[in-house]
Order: structure tokens, then C-alpha cells, then sequence
């Protein structure tokens, strides 16, 4: 290591960047959010407000419940894609599985598809009189599934899109983790007369964790900030069942033109998200002792 | 000297034989568009067929006559006003005339987005074309005045009704006739009252158990405005509920303050409309007046409330309908005494939608616009516009031979246009149109999908809007 | 064990249709006369290309293609470039304040970009006004604004990469008397070349498929891209769902293509270099 600030100068160019398109952005909304601004309201300009608009939010059970849900929808997405990640992980590991390579590739290809794609394509399969989905779902389970009158359809199909869209991301990433375990503990652990359960639970998993923190990491940042499948499948409705954080934010600072109530809003909800991201990554890299 | 005198006479010359070919060509948009050669000008608007025609033959054919260039852009409601607000918001300046509908032309007049029309061509004379006469416009032009002077902000390119369209087919049916009168004793015809039309709703569900065939349509979408705009603008006036039940002075939506969002009556009709959810394919809760318009034309519903600028090809392109000549039209069904209300002018039946095209204060080629909607506010490009759209914007158009044609077709929609628009009216005059429609649609998707009862979702909104209309400073 | 196989094999061809089922109805839909499109069969009836041809000829798709391809390809260049030096600065040189740096500029991959909208949209129409000249609706301004998901990405990824390139190299090279550019030229460069190819792809792939900032910040055919396309088409051809399934496999198409270059790195990159895929 070379103890130079010669190091900032390749650090310059990327820092400016970063600041005029993340960091003023944010000293904006800082600043927006102490006041009222409507451009369509009778006074257009920008109007004191103080704390007004986050006393409003705290009250707010539009905003509260789109948080909740938002933060609900990450941690079903978030487990249940672990899950289901860790059991396809295996069974693509299995020792003789014909095909390997093939099951493999189609597994990635929904990581790349576009997520307003998904949701496109989601839409197709699920919009009701169209869809074969609820075709289907009436012809074989008797169910009428309707993702634009039932907000538990709705939701649960947000669900799976999203299982559909990142589970291979979980299942690739465990795969990896899985393929680089040391194979001892687990050989001694068998000797020892351990049973699967244990085995799974006091051997693979404390040897997972770096591999599975990094995954949560990353999936529960990208489900937080889901917003275009959804506004594809759904425009987050049935009435309100879908309409995530990120949605909410848009439809008050662009249809409604709301701006300072939207960008308290804004303010409120990346807190939210940079407190959840700063404790996973602590817990990430927290044992090596502080960041790095 | 000689040699000026010459040049002099040349160019007089030419300019004469210049001038008199152009006369000859009959092209007085080339005269006017010579300093704009070569411009090109840009448009918004959303994608309706009346719009499609512009894009396709009205645009190039300006271009072929005036050699100013027209990019224009025919996109989706939602899109066209996010596109259009914003640049005129940021003051842009990426659209030269943008498509102005008519529920939010109070919203463009109060923030001053729109040149006005009638004093820059008072101002500059070389590019008033004489073809264009604010006096050929129907009634509906007025929509599109400044208040204060009376000055036209916009050109009507669409204008229609949202009329009550049934199957002919199905109604004339001697046999359904029968089984109707045996279930119900009544005579089957096309619905007058709210009762009529939920008992012939009903015995078509019935009837099309097993032929894909419904009731009605709804134009429920329970996450997208339709669903707000097909309830305040065409159920909630035939309930007597007019201006979305928002006092215009005191800007009052309770009852309690004077307001008539949640009034009995505006009560009833939500319980009215969320009830036909029963006796609509299962499309509805997703439709907006597109998938309503295409859910009619699929040949999946009896009867429904369809938006004018679809009722043409509904009734005429067999590409793209399967009841081409089986399509009825009649005004919609009202409660006792709403319809002598809007004849005496006291209230109105339903909605006349449409848009005109307008020129934001941002835009950077301002006269070669300009050129362009005189262009396409002359008389002599209307008929086939309307062939293409069904958009009637002048009185003269409706007697074309052409169009007389056309409406035989279409059993009568422009004949009902011209005699009972009227009855119909278009949104009211509220500059914080967006606004409140965002803080009240949520409701109304409520009582969609059943997640509260409609009264109590009225009771809520009318709260909420009440609200809203305080913090921007309306109510005070 | 051979019993697991088939197990395995059995659940993985269940997986693999399901897998595919979304792509599958929609080419199906893609492949649909209007008139038919309320069909429930799973196969394709016959071959009809007419929506394919309907998205294709409308020109402005095209154009929005063409601005797809030019934001992500000069984003992803720049980003590679940038990332590099910054990856360079991180690894080989004790900057005080590095860590809280590092985690400032992942924190910046994290945000949420909804909480951006408003502040950018009000900073590209009124403050990065430049005489005529305005960030709003340019591809300009999406090639910076892309910046603040993919930089931090690209750093970290090439970070770890750096990283792993032995010291003792630069060293050697210095004793040599190489200056720093050309140890960066030199050493580090044709090292880091595979890492940057993938870095490369994939943040040319986050850039082709991101919504939420192009459709706010671009409006004409100047600027959008090809996911506010569909996006707009969907709403604007209403029922018109051949054309909205034939554009939705368009907009697929190029990522899918690409994806094929870098099967193998997609882990190693998703993870920000954390995993060895």
C-alpha cells in the first residue's frame, strides 16, 4: 500500500460523478421536504412548512401501509427465494444429474429479462378474461383467481413473479457457496452420527453465512426498490394491495405534483432503507471489524 | 442604376410569376410557410384513431404543402399528459403543440401554459390563414376559450359523446325477445332507467352463461383513473351528481358542507355501478376504455357505456370487431328527472370528451405551429378525418353525404351527437383536476374490489378531497 | 445417489417449464391475430409475423433502440473506465477516510431510485440548464444518471478484482521504473481485462433494462429507450396484446444475447465479486 493522496486523484473523477448524480440530489430533497410545494396548488411557489410534512407522514396510513407492505413483500420474496434457492442449489449439485448444463443455462435467463419485460410478460399470463392463468387456476382448481379484484391474488402473483425473476440469482449464488464448502466438517459430522437437520444446521449453515448474508444483502435492496413489474402487472392496485413504496412515491410527486410532501416521503423511506442496508452489511463484514 | 433597374425588374417579375403560380396551385400554406422552411415541429397527443389520422395523413400532407415537418407523437393518456405537463413544466420546449384534453384545459389556462391563438394571429396577419373560421367549430370550441377574454387557446381535433351501446343483434332477436318477456314480463329494448339496464344486465349474464357473453361492460379498472372518471363523469350525472359532486364556489365535497360527493344520490349510483360488476366479464375490474371498447367489440357484452371515438370501428372494421353491424346506439339510462334537468340545461347526461391541440409557451416554433392547427382546423380536411375517427368538430360536417353514409352504419351515433350533445357535457372547470382525482380514485378502487362499502367509500373521499382542496389553498 | 439423480432430473424438468412458461405464452400471444387472441392453447396456431412487423416498422421503436443501445454501451464504457482508476485508487493506496468512501459510494447502488425522481427531475429542468441546453430528455443525461447504480457496482466488482492482481507486480514494474500510468496500462490492464469484460456486459445489461429514470427524465424519441417503449405501448395499444408480447420479446431479445458471453461470470458479477460463480 502505497500511503499517497495520489489515491484520490483516481478516486476524483468517480466521487464528482457519484455527488452531482447521488449526493446533491439528496441535499435536495433534504431541503424540499421542510416545505409545502404544489405547482398546481394557488400559491405554486415554495412555502415554509418546517416539520409540518413529516408530522403528516407519521399519520399517514397511505404512506405507513405502503412502507409495511413494501417491507412485507421483501421479506416473503427474500425467504422464500433462500429457501426454495438452497433446495434447487442441491438438486443441481446432485451427483448424477443428466443435463446439468442445459438446466443451468435456462435457469439464468430470467436474471437478465428486463424487469418491465417481466412484468409484460406477467401481465399477459395473469390479466383476467385473457390470461391462461386464471383460465386454468378455474378449469383445474375451481379457484377464481382474479389479480385485479382479490389484493391477496395480486399480491401473491407480485410474489411469485418475483420468485420467478431472482430465485435462479439465489440458487446460482448458493450453488457457488456450496461448491467452494471444504468438504471435512462435513465428512467428520457424518462420522460424528449427526442427522441431516443438524448436519444443515450447525455445519453448512455457519460455513454458508457469508455466502447467504450477501445474497439477502443484495436481494432485499433490489425487492425494496421493486417498481416497474409491478407497475406493469398491476399499477398497484387492486385498489391499493400492490402499490409498493417506490410506486406511492411516484404517483404523489408526479400525478400529484406534491412535491414537498414528496420529498419528505423520499427522505423517510431511504432512511428506512440505508438503516436495514447499513445492519446487513455490519452483520456482513462485521466480524472482520468494521467495513473491509 | 441600370443594372438596379434590372435586378428590380427581374425580381419583380419573378416574384409576380412566383406569386401567381403559387396562386395557381392554389397554396396560400406555402406563401405563409416560406420563412419556415425546412422547420420541423413536434407534437404530442394521445393515441386515438382521430389522432392516428393526423399523424398519418394530415401531417404529411401539411408537410408536402408548407415543407415544415411534423414529428408527432401518438402515445397513451397517462404518458401523453406526463410527457406534455412535464415539458411545459420544465419549460422544455420538446413539443411545439401539445393535445389539450378537455378536462385539463383549466388546469393549462391557470398555469398559463398555452399561447393564446386568437391575439397571435391577430398580431401577425401573414400567417392567419382565411380557412380557418373559429365560427365553424361546434359549441364544444368554447371549452378551449380563455374566460376572461374570450380568446381561442386551442383547436378542436376530437369530440365525442360516450353513448349507451347495445347489441342490435341480440336485441332484435325474436327468440331472446321471447325468453326476456317470459323471465322478466317486460318488453326487451334498449334501457331507459337504471332498473331497465340492471335487468337486462342480468338476464344476459344469464343467457351467455356458456357463450362468453355478459351483461355489460364496466369500465372498472381498480387501479387506473377510468374507473374514477367512468363513475363522476357518466354514472354520477345520471344520478343528478354533476362536477364530480364538488361545489365550484365553496369547493365543499362533503354534504355537510354543502358539497354532493357523498349524497344519497351519489351513494346510490356507486352502489348502482359496483353492483353491475356482477353482470360484466371478468375483464372489467381491469378495464379502461380501452379494454372496454375491445370487450364490446369481442362481442362479450350486451350492452355498455363505450367511449365515441371507439364506436366506429366497433361498428365498421371487421379487422378488428366481431359485431360489425350489430351494434345499437342510445343515450344512457337515467333516474327520474335528470333528463328534464339536461334538457333544460340544469344538468347534464353524460360525458362529451375530446381534446383540441394547443401550443405550449415553450415551444421554439411557435408561428410554423400555429400554421399547422389552422391547417388542421379548416372545413375541407374534416370529413375524412371523421370517416377515420368518428370526431365531429364542425357543425357542417355532419351533413357530408360521406358521413350521413357513415352514421347509417353506425345506427345513428352522429345524428344522436348532433341532436343530444347537448344533454351531455364535458369535465368541470377545476384547475386541480390531478390532484383530487389522485387523493378520491383510491376509494373508488376500493369499492371495486369490495375492500369498503360504497357509501362509506364516498364518505371517505369526499373527506380526503376536501382535504386536499385546503392544503392547495382552494377551501378555505 | 442414483436415486437423487432422478429426483433431481424430475424437479429440474418441472422447474425448466416453468421457467419457460412466460416466455413461451408470449411468444405464443406474439405469434396472434388480433381475432384470436382470446385462444387458450398452448401452441403456436400459425406463423404470424404481422405484430412482429407492426413494432418493427414503427419508427420510433427503432430510434428508441438506437438510443437504448448508445446510453447503455457509452454507460457502460464510462463506468468501466471511471470504476477502474477508482478501483486502482482503492486498492493500491491508503486514502484516509477510504472505508467510509467505499461504503458512501455502495450505499449509492442501494438507494432506492424512486426516492431520486423528484430531486432529479427538478435538478435536470432547473438547475443543469446550460444557456439551451438542459439535461432533461437528453442521452446525455442518462448516461451520467446511470452512473449512480452502475459506478458503484463497477467498483466494488473491479475492487475485488484489483485486489487479487499480487503487489508485487505494480513493485516490479516501479523498480523497472515504470511510472503510474504505465503500471495501470501495463501490469494492471491486461490483467484486469477479463474482469472488465464482464463488468462490461453487465452493467450494459442494468442499463438496457432500467425503467424508472428514463421514463421520468426523457419524453421524445430524442432520449427514451426501449423499456419506456414498452412500457408506453402496453398502455397505448390497450387490448393490442400481440404487439405488446412481440415488443416485449424485442426488448428481451439483445440481454439474452448477451447473456450468452457471460453465463458463467453472472454470479461472480451479481454478487459484487463476493462469490467465485
Amino acid at each position: 500500500m502505497r500511503q499517497s493522496n495520489i489515491g484520490w486523484l483516481f478516486l476524483a473523477p468517480a466521487t464528482l460523478i457519484l455527488f452531482v448524480v447521488g449526493f446533491v440530489p439528496f441535499i435536495y430533497i433534504l431541503y424540499v421536504g421542510f416545505f409545502d410545494w404544489n405547482t398546481n396548488a394557488i400559491d405554486p411557489t415554495l412555502r415554509w412548512a418546517g416539520l409540518q410534512n413529516y408530522r403528516s407522514l407519521v399519520f399517514d396510513t397511505t404512506f405507513l401501509n405502503s412502507l409495511a407492505r413494501t417491507l412485507g413483500f421483501a421479506f416473503f420474496v427474500v425467504v422464500s427465494e433462500l429457501l426454495s434457492g438452497y433446495v434447487l442449489a442441491r438438486a443441481l449439485m446432485a451427483d448424477r444429474l443428466w443435463g446439468r448444463q442445459f438446466f443451468r443455462t435456462i435457469h439464468t435467463l430470467p436474471i437478465v429479462v428486463a424487469p418491465i419485460a417481466v412484468g409484460a410478460t406477467w401481465r399477459l399470463l395473469c390479466v383476467p378474461g385473457f390470461g391462461i392463468v386464471p383460465y386454468y387456476v378455474k378449469l383445474w382448481f375451481g379457484i377464481d383467481y382474479n389479480i385485479s379484484t382479490n389484493a391477496y391474488h395480486a399480491f401473491a402473483t407480485a410474489i411469485i413473479m418475483d420468485l420467478w425473476h431472482w430465485t435462479p440469482f439465489v440458487t446460482l449464488s448458493l450453488m457457488a457457496g456450496l461448491t467452494a464448502l471444504p468438504k471435512e466438517p462435513l465428512e467428520q459430522a457424518q462420522i460424528d452420527g449427526g442427522n441431516k437437520l443438524q448436519i444443515f444446521w450447525y455445519v453448512i449453515v455457519p460455513m454458508l453465512k457469508p455466502v447467504l448474508l450477501t445474497t439477502v444483502f443484495i436481494r432485499l435492496m433490489d425487492a425494496l426498490r421493486s417498481v416497474d413489474e409491478i407497475w406493469m402487472l398491476t399499477k398497484g392496485g387492486p385498489a391499493e394491495a400492490t402499490r409498493f413504496i417506490g410506486l406511492h412515491i411516484w404517483i404523489n410527486v408526479f400525478p400529484k405534483t406534491d412535491y414537498g410532501y414528496g420529498a419528505a416521503m423520499s427522505l423517510l423511506t431511504l432512511y428506512v432503507t440505508i438503516v436495514l442496508s447499513w445492519l446487513l452489511f455490519v452483520a456482513m463484514t462485521g466480524r472482520k471489524g468494521g467495513a473491509q | 442604376m441600370n443594372s438596379f433597374v434590372k435586378a428590380a425588374c427581374v425580381g419583380f417579375i419573378s416574384l409576380g410569376v412566383w406569386s401567381s403560380t403559387a396562386l395557381a396551385q392554389d397554396s396560400w400554406w406555402k406563401t405563409a410557410a416560406q420563412p419556415y422552411q425546412g422547420a420541423t415541429i413536434r407534437g404530442i397527443s394521445e393515441s386515438t384513431p382521430a389522432s392516428k389520422y393526423v399523424e398519418q395523413v394530415l401531417g404529411p400532407k401539411f408537410t408536402e404543402e408548407t415543407g415544415i415537418k411534423v414529428e408527432f407523437e401518438a402515445t397513451s393518456w397517462d404518458q401523453m399528459y406526463d410527457k406534455a405537463i412535464k415539458d411545459m413544466e420544465a419549460n422544455t420546449g420538446i413539443y411545439d403543440f401539445v393535445y389539450i384534453e378537455q378536462d385539463i384545459v383549466y388546469t393549462y389556462l391557470a398555469r398559463n401554459f398555452l399561447v393564446d391563438i386568437t391575439k397571435t394571429l391577430a398580431d401577425n396577419a401573414k400567417i392567419a390563414s382565411p380557412d380557418f373560421k373559429p365560427e365553424n367549430f361546434t359549441t364544444f370550441l368554447n371549452y378551449f376559450k380563455d374566460p376572461k377574454s374570450g380568446n381561442v387557446m386551442g383547436v378542436p381535433m376530437e369530440a365525442f359523446i360516450k353513448p349507451y351501446l347495445y347489441r342490435k343483434d341480440l336485441f332484435d332477436d325474436p327468440a331472446i325477445q321471447k325468453a326476456y318477456k317470459d323471465s322478466t314480463g317486460a318488453d326487451l329494448k334498449p334501457a331507459t332507467t337504471h332498473d331497465e339496464y340492471t335487468q337486462i344486465a342480468k338476464f344476459f349474464t344469464e343467457y351467455g352463461a356458456d357463450k362468453e357473453l355478459w351483461g355489460t361492460t364496466v369500465q372498472a379498472s381498480s387501479s387506473h383513473p377510468a374507473a374514477f372518471y367512468e363513475f363522476f363523469e357518466s354514472i354520477a350525472p345520471t344520478f343528478g351528481v354533476y362536477n364530480w359532486g364538488i361545489n365550484g364556489t365553496t369547493f365543499a365535497a362533503t354534504e355537510a358542507n354543502g358539497g354532493q360527493m357523498n349524497s344519497a344520490a351519489a351513494k346510490k349510483a356507486l352502489n348502482y355501478w359496483v353492483g353491475l360488476l356482477k353482470y360484466a366479464p371478468p375483464e372489467s375490474t381491469s378495464s379502461t376504455w380501452d379494454e372496454v371498447a375491445g370487450t364490446f367489440a369481442a362481442g362479450r357484452a350486451a350492452q355498455g357505456l363505450v367511449y365515441g371515438e371507439n364506436a366506429a370501428w366497433i361498428a365498421t372494421d371487421e379487422s378488428k370487431s366481431t359485431v360489425v353491424g350489430k351494434v345499437g346506439v342510445s343515450l344512457p339510462p337515467v333516474e327520474a328527472g335528470v333528463m328534464e334537468a339536461a334538457e333544460s340545461g340544469k344538468g347534464y347526461i353524460g360525458y362529451y370528451d375530446g381534446g383540441a391541440f394547443g401550443i405550449p409557451h415553450s415551444s421554439k416554433n411557435k408561428d410554423a405551429s400555429l400554421l399547422f392547427l389552422q391547417y388542421i382546423g379548416q372545413a375541407s380536411v374534416q370529413t375524412d378525418w371523421v370517416l377515420a375517427g368518428s370526431r365531429i368538430v364542425m357543425n357542417s360536417t355532419y351533413d357530408d353525404p360521406k358521413i350521413v353514409d357513415q352514421d347509417k352504419k353506425m345506427n345513428g351515433y352522429y345524428t344522436l351527437m348532433r341532436e343530444d350533445g347537448k344533454l351531455f357535457a364535458g369535465a368541470p372547470p377545476f384547475p386541480f383536476h390531478s390532484q383530487v382525482l389522485q387523493v378520491v380514485a383510491p376509494f373508488i378502487y376500493k369499492a371495486i374490489v369490495g375492500e369498503i362499502k360504497p357509501d362509506d367509500a364516498l364518505d371517505q373521499a369526499a373527506t380526503a378531497a376536501e382535504a386536499e382542496l385546503v392544503k392547495l389553498g382552494y377551501r378555505k | 445417489m442414483r436415486r437423487s439423480g432422478i429426483a433431481s432430473f424430475v424437479l429440474w424438468i418441472c422447474l425448466t417449464i416453468l421457467t419457460l412458461l412466460p416466455v413461451w405464452w408470449m411468444l405464443i400471444v406474439s405469434m396472434r391475430p388480433r381475432v384470436k387472441l382470446y385462444s387458450k392453447s398452448f401452441l403456436i396456431d400459425d406463423l404470424y409475423w404481422d405484430n412482429f412487423l407492426a413494432v418493427l416498422n414503427s419508427s420510433s421503436f427503432l430510434q428508441y433502440l438506437w438510443n437504448s443501445l448508445i446510453v447503455a454501451t457509452s454507460n457502460a464504457a464510462l463506468v468501466c473506465a471511471l470504476g477502474l482508476l477508482a478501483a486502482f485508487g482503492l486498492s493500491r493506496y491508503k486514502i484516509s477516510g477510504g472505508d467510509n468512501v467505499f461504503f458512501w459510494l455502495i450505499t449509492n447502488r442501494m438507494a432506492p431510485p424512486a426516492v431520486f425522481l423528484l430531486p432529479l427531475f427538478l435538478l435536470f429542468t432547473k438547475w443543469f440548464v446550460f444557456g439551451d441546453f438542459m439535461l432533461f430528455d437528453t442521452k446525455i443525461g442518462l448516461i451520467l444518471l446511470y452512473c449512480v447504480f452502475n459506478l458503484p457496482f463497477a467498483i466494488w466488482l473491479l475492487k475485488g478484482m484489483l485486489d487479487g492482481i499480487p503487489l508485487e507486480l505494480d513493485e516490479a514494474a516501479r523498480v523497472d521504473g515504470a511510472t503510474t500510468g504505465q503500471v495501470l496500462s501495463n501490469v494492471i490492464l491486461p490483467l484486469a481485462r477479463p474482469g472488465l469484460a464482464v463488468t462490461f456486459i453487465l452493467t450494459w445489461i442494468f442499463a438496457w433494462n432500467e425503467y424508472l429514470f428514463a421514463a421520468t427524465l426523457t419524453s421524445s424519441a430524442d432520449a427514451r429507450t426501449v423499456t419506456t417503449a414498452l412500457a408506453e405501448y402496453v398502455s397505448v395499444t390497450g387490448t393490442n396484446w400481440g404487439e405488446m408480447a412481440a415488443m416485449a420479446f424485442l426488448t428481451t431479445l439483445p440481454a439474452l444475447i448477451v447473456l450468452g458471453f457471460v453465463q458463467k461470470h453472472i454470479v461472480t458479477g451479481l454478487t459484487f465479486g463476493a462469490l467465485k460463480g
